[in-house]
């Protein structure tokens, strides 16, 4: 997935727990944005099995939230990365594994304390997990939730940060 | 391979001497440039290519990557960071007192900070060649100095490698392909061979494992996980020679033919991998000028015995958070964060090292593992210590997690490695799990089962703001 040149806005999703209804429509809209149709139907039925979604709900009774990657300051997984495949841009934040340069080591999977990298083994093997959706303007998982239980934050280095909400909207905080 | 010097070969002085072209030396050497932005840092690598990740050279020889993937960095790497790489270079010695260095060639460099990350080297035990050419005829030709006498140096042997470099790498595969050789035999059944096992493996050879031990992986598995690895390899064809060893290995011609192990069995092979394990390579420091044990002995801040001398990586001593000493744990990661804060520390920053743990990774023929900690020792009430395991023959999946104080030292996960990061977490992080102990086995183990506080701290991401 390429980045839109010249986005050096800094980057991160933040949960919002007490939102969340555990719905699983983040889980859904990130497969169908990271299938090769990215259709819906068709992705659910040519694909399904293929798709790993990067966003994961977890839920115990009326306890869920939604995760992916945080896209860590000080991220282990590009610490352990053997390969180079998982980096972090210095501009945006976003942390970002090349799967072509990744071989399936694990060792990402291994440190990350979040246990959101997981094990793709559909075609070659490769760590999948979330990269912010960067050729969006908001990533899927934050636009598609229907209680903004996730809330998708920019902050340029010299303005005021900047929140996106599923709308689309702009909200000065 | 494409071999590029930056050299200025005129400069002897140097702000800062980087001993290796490896992961704690590159990562020291950025930190060291986002801090210091002119001084002059000054990489020795005895090696003659650009920086390569050492872990992927097995990935290289199965094909994974190919070699102009092997690289860890971007070509401009040195370039970007102003870095004066010098290849090829060995050092030979370091005077702590007048703070330089001698190398192989001859030069001499001078520098004000020194990072030592020089890895480690390959263990090469003592065997016996013998000769097994038919009429033992080769013993009148002067040519062929292996079989005409049982030498015990069979380091020229063809056929025998070691595995720990990119040429070493390459050396095999070209040997493989040109022998079209369809069977290899590794001595040592720990990390090294297991990781090489997997890669031969890969390319649909089969392997003969010749363990010590009485099974394979004994420093990061305990029984079990050894014998579900073990068995998924003798069901693909392949051998597990355990409680054994080489004693002698059979030489044709030039050629290794075969080895004779410890219990009177013989092997026949034209392939040896010695894979018994690495030691860090700190031959260059001389009559104890600096302290080392096995490694190099580091405080915190990773510096060494000597004044403005660091070390970092595998051939580092540093603390081990399980063990609360310190130790050698030859592992990508922690030389990642170990060069990284030894090189803030080196351009006058202020950067301690929490410590680490031993973690390792491999996947045998479609079974993920994932070991980490203090994975094999035995329950004792006394000193509090709790084991957890879950073994499931139906989707031949196991998880152990071993408790001591309430908190997890140790995990082993086989077959299904989903969320292993969240163990290391746990430990990294020395969290109190007794409230949680019902669900630690869950195969669904996830954040939502993590105590209310922990779970808070990652799920509300407080301390990882942007």
């Amino acid at each position: 997935m390429r980045e839109r040149p010249g986005d050096n806005k800094m980057k991160k999703i933040y949960i919002q727990e007490e939102y969340c209804i555990g719905c699983r429509l983040c889980e859904i809209y990130c497969q169908v944005k990271h299938s090769k149709s990215k259709k819906i139907i068709k992705a659910f039925r040519e694909e399904k099995h293929d798709i790993l979604s990067r966003v994961l709900v977890e839920e115990i009774g009326y306890n869920s939230f939604a995760i992916q990657c945080r896209h860590c300051e000080d991220a282990p997984c590009v610490d352990a990365c053997i390969s180079g495949a998982m980096q972090k841009n210095k501009n945006t934040g976003v942390v970002i594994c090349d799967g072509d340069k990744c071989v399936g080591c694990w060792s990402c999977i291994m440190v990350c304390p979040y246990g959101v990298i997981r094990r793709d083994v559909s075609s070659r093997k490769v760590a999948s997990k979330c990269d912010l959706c960067v050729d969006e303007d908001i990533p899927e998982c934050v636009k598609n939730c229907p209680n903004e239980a996730l809330k998708f934050v920019e902050k340029d280095k010299n303005k005021e940060i900047q929140v996106k909400t599923k709308d689309g909207s702009q909200k000065l905080h | 391979m494409e071999v590029k010097n930056y050299i200025n070969r005129t400069s002897e002085i140097t702000d800062y001497a980087i001993i290796g072209n490896s992961a704690a030396g590159l990562a020291a050497a950025e930190s060291i440039r986002e801090l210091d932005k002119t001084g002059k840092i000054s990489i020795l690598s005895e090696e003659d290519c650009r920086n390569y990740s050492k872990p992927l050279i097995t990935y290289l020889m199965e094909g994974t990557v190919s070699l102009d993937k092997i690289h860890f960095k971007s070509k401009n790497f040195y370039r970007d960071n102003n870095i004066d790489i010098r290849l090829n270079t060995r050092v030979k010695s370091i005077d702590i007192n007048k703070m330089s260095l001698t190398c192989g060639d001859g030069g001499r460099y001078r520098f004000k900070k020194l990072l030592i990350s020089s890895g480690g080297k390959p263990i090469i035990p003592e065997i016996k060649a013998v000769c097994t050419c038919i009429n033992n005829n080769c013993k009148s030709s002067k040519s062929n100095s292996f079989c005409s006498v049982n030498s015990k140096n069979y380091k020229d042997i063809e056929g025998i490698f070691t595995l720990a470099t990119l040429s070493d790498a390459l050396k095999i595969k070209n040997f493989i392909k040109k022998n079209n050789i369809r069977e290899v035999s590794i001595l040592g059944g720990g990390l090294i061979g297991l990781k090489s096992a997997e890669a031969f493996l890969e390319m649909g050879m089969s392997i003969n494992i010749i363990e010590l031990a009485d099974r394979i992986l004994t420093a990061t598995f305990d029984e079990q996980a050894s014998g579900i690895i073990e068995k998924r390899i003798i069901s693909k064809g392949s051998n597990i020679y355990k409680n054994n060893t080489i004693e002698e290995i059979h030489v044709t011609g030039k050629k290794i033919s075969g080895c004779g192990l410890k219990d009177g069995r013989k092997i026949e092979c034209s392939l040896l991998i010695i894979a018994i394990g690495v030691t860090p390579d700190t031959g260059f420091i001389k009559n104890g000028a600096l302290k080392v044990n096995r490694g190099i002995v580091v405080d915190k801040y990773m510096r060494t015995s000597a004044k403005n001398i660091y070390a970092a990586g595998d051939v580092a001593e540093a603390r081990d958070i399980l063990l609360g000493e310190k130790r050698c744990i030859a592992i990508w990661p922690l030389a990642v964060r170990q060069g990284s804060v030894a090189g803030i520390n080196m351009a006058g920053g202020d950067k301690k090292y929490n410590g680490g743990f031993f973690m390792n990774s491999v996947e045998i023929l479609d079974i993920p593992t994932i070991s980490m900690g203090m994975t094999n020792i035995t329950e004792e009430k006394g000193k509090n210590i709790e084991i957890l395991k879950d073994f499931n023959p139906g989707k031949n999946t196991y998880k152990k997690v071993v408790i001591r104080d309430k908190k997890i030292i140790g995990v082993i996960m086989a077959g299904n490695i989903e969320r292993a990061g969240i163990y290391a977490g746990l430990i990294q992080n020395e969290i109190d799990i007794s409230s949680v102990k019902d669900n630690i086995l869950r195969e669904d183990f996830g954040i939502v089962n993590l105590p209310v506080d922990y779970k808070k701290h990652l799920v509300s991401g407080e301390g990882i703001e942007i």
